[in-house]
């Protein structure tokens, strides 16, 4: 297993606190392409969150890749998300001032490679998603799409584990949507592990299993 | 770190308004700094240019009258200082005495060559005279003390009055003039800044004048002055060898004029030392405001570019990685604009400078190398600080609150 929950709880401390995972239990294998879907509020982004070791839980078990998450230090959390994860959000969250190549090569700045190689493995990604002669292109120079793929080669640059998406057909329109779908596909196929929490029923159907959240308790599984 | 700097200066370009702001205030702040600790040097130059060749170990004691009724004699008695003088002093005062000398003055006296005359007198008086003021001789030397032993009738000139009885000051050492009746060689020419006296030996003086022994002014140079109260002591102990000979209280501040440029020198140094630690408080403060500017404009920036920081966060910055970039950005652009600061202030004290040239009081207003070095540390320090505050703050900001900040 890629990702093992055991028991997971998490509550957002208030006047009234908020419980608003419980008991989460689940299990992702290696190779999956798995969608997380939910009503808002339904506590979809929070599993993402503690997937992707942005947040973290009160009580329970998670184990990455073989790796205890829990009470790690602020550095020990960037390190593990830097080598293992690969996060694709639904703005993109591209830095505006950088062009798509210093984007994607970005991640590889922070494990301390040099400039050519880290351009270079960047470059190698780009190509894979097709955009290649938009290297050195702003964001604001491309379309939603390419964005979105720029994103995802952002998150493929550093070999990761697992990639973690966060509504990634949410900012784009129904075409743009399937092209980007039809990169996960096509990245699962070569083996990677996808995890998207989505509410698009559309999406959900184009992943292999369905995991369905509800007021905090996963409800039921589709496969 | 190459790569460093390129992250830096990429997120300042981009931030092309913000920085130009910030570093302009830093500028500001340094170049005042500059210009005000180069003013200050300048002053305290025109006060050591002021004080060069002059010694600051002289009492000078000028004739005065009484203020008090002592040993029978009534107050408002005029005190007439005598050559004979000298002697007493050097004599009585031998442990903090190194030489005197007195002035006397002949007003009247004409002084002639077959080319000219000067009807401006002359001064006699000993041969500390070259040391205790600013006289430069050019030509030939000064009056020494076998002139005096020996009441040699020997004449020094000015470089103008050389060249008014004689046509050039360089001819005029070995040659003689007349004065009050009688021939004077000529064994040097000075120059001064303002005095364009001649003077002639005391002794000679005292024998051609009917042995008159009336001097307007005695310079005592006195030995181991280091405090003030060093130079006072000093000032009564000869006041009380002056007092006992004229016949007035030692304690009547009144009965002789005293000009003691050692304590003068003490509090024009003191006056100094204060003017350079000001200029330091003022500038410093001006610098600090620049730096609260650069504080709160990290402040800014940091706020502005949270959603930033949390998206490098996520795909991988450590705490340290976010820490180091925005404490570099502060140093960066304090350095930067800080250099230009200094650049720009030396080049106005170069200016001001070159416009004033040599003046009274004031002289070569320019910084050196250790204080631009002084105030080259202080802006990485105060930089760092700068950043410091809003980079501590933006590493504290977690990942998921960065990221859902827009």
């Amino acid at each position: 297993m890629i990702i093992t929950l055991r028991d997971i709880n998490k509550t957002y401390p208030g006047i009234v606190p908020l419980h608003v995972l419980k008991d989460i239990n689940l299990d992702i294998a290696k190779g999956e392409l798995v969608s997380i879907m939910g009503a808002s509020g339904s506590g979809k982004s929070t599993l993402l969150n503690i997937l992707g070791i942005l947040d973290s839980y009160d009580s329970g078990e998670y184990l990455l890749d073989g790796v205890l998450i829990k009470n790690l230090s602020e550095n020990r959390a960037a390190e593990l998300r830097n080598r293992m994860i690969g996060f694709v959000f639904q703005s993109f969250n591209l830095i505006s001032y950088k062009n798509a190549l210093e984007n994607v090569a970005l991640p590889l700045f922070y494990q301390g490679i040099g400039r050519k190689r880290r351009n270079a493995l960047a470059m190698e990604q780009l190509e894979r998603m097709g955009l290649a002669d938009r290297a050195h292109h702003l964001p604001g120079e491309l379309s939603g799409g390419q964005k979105q793929r720029v994103a995802i080669a952002r998150a493929l640059v550093t070999n990761p584990s697992i990639i973690l998406a966060d509504e990634p057909t949410g900012a784009l329109d129904s075409h743009t949507s399937k092209e980007v779908m039809q990169v996960f596909r096509q990245l699962n196929d070569e083996g990677m592990t996808i995890v998207i929490v989505t509410h698009d029923p559309g999406v959900g159907a184009a992943t292999n299993r369905i995991i369905h959240i509800t007021d905090g308790e996963i409800t039921h599984s589709d496969d | 770190m190459i790569d460093l700097l390129r992250e830096i200066g990429q997120t300042l370009r981009n931030n092309r308004l913000r920085t130009i702001l910030t570093g302009v205030s830093v500028s500001w702040g340094i170049f005042m700094l500059i210009v005000l600790l180069g003013a200050s040097r300048g002053v305290a130059n025109g006060f050591r240019a002021n004080m060069a060749g002059q010694s600051t170990n002289v009492i000078s004691f000028y004739n005065g009258f009484t203020s008090k009724p002592y040993k029978g004699f009534e107050d408002g008695r005029y005190v007439q200082l005598k050559g004979s003088d000298v002697e007493v002093i050097e004599h009585n005062n031998s442990d903090i005495v190194s030489r005197a000398g007195a002035y006397a003055s002949v007003d009247t006296a004409k002084i002639s060559t077959s080319r000219d005359v000067l009807s401006d007198g002359f001064d006699a008086v000993y041969p500390d005279v070259l040391g205790t003021s600013r006289i430069k001789m050019i030509h030939g030397r000064f009056i020494n003390r076998r002139d005096i032993n020996e009441g040699r009738r020997v004449i020094v000139l000015s470089d103008k009055n050389a060249r008014t009885l004689f046509g050039d000051d360089a001819e005029a050492v070995g040659n003689t003039v007349q004065s009050l009746g009688l021939a004077w060689t000529v064994v040097g020419v000075y120059s001064h800044r303002w005095r364009s006296q001649s003077m002639v030996p005391y002794t000679a003086y005292k024998a051609v004048t009917g042995n008159t022994d009336k001097a307007y002014q005695i310079d005592v140079t006195v030995e181991g002055l280091k405090t003030e109260a060093d130079g006072e002591r000093a000032e009564q102990e000869i006041r009380n060898t002056l007092a006992k000979r004229h016949t007035f209280a030692p304690d009547d501040k009144s009965a002789l004029w005293v000009y003691n440029r050692f304590s003068s020198y003490l509090t024009n140094a003191a006056a100094m030392g204060y003017l350079d630690l000001g200029v330091w408080i003022i500038g410093l403060f001006t610098l600090l405001s620049g730096i609260v500017g650069v504080s709160n404009i990290m402040f800014v920036s940091v706020r502005e570019r949270t959603h930033e920081i949390g998206i490098r966060r996520a795909i991988g910055a450590k705490p340290r990685s976010v820490l180091t970039q925005i404490l570099a950005e502060s140093v960066a652009v304090t350095s930067l604009f800080g250099y230009i600061g200094i650049v720009l202030g030396t080049l106005v004290l170069q200016i001001i400078a070159g416009i004033q040239g040599e003046s009274e009081g004031f002289k070569d207003p320019t910084v050196d190398l250790a204080i631009a070095a002084k105030v080259a540390v202080a802006l990485i320090i105060c930089g760092a600080l700068a950043g410091l505050f809003p980079a501590l703050k933006a590493v504290k900001v977690k990942p998921v609150e960065a990221l859902r900040d827009e």
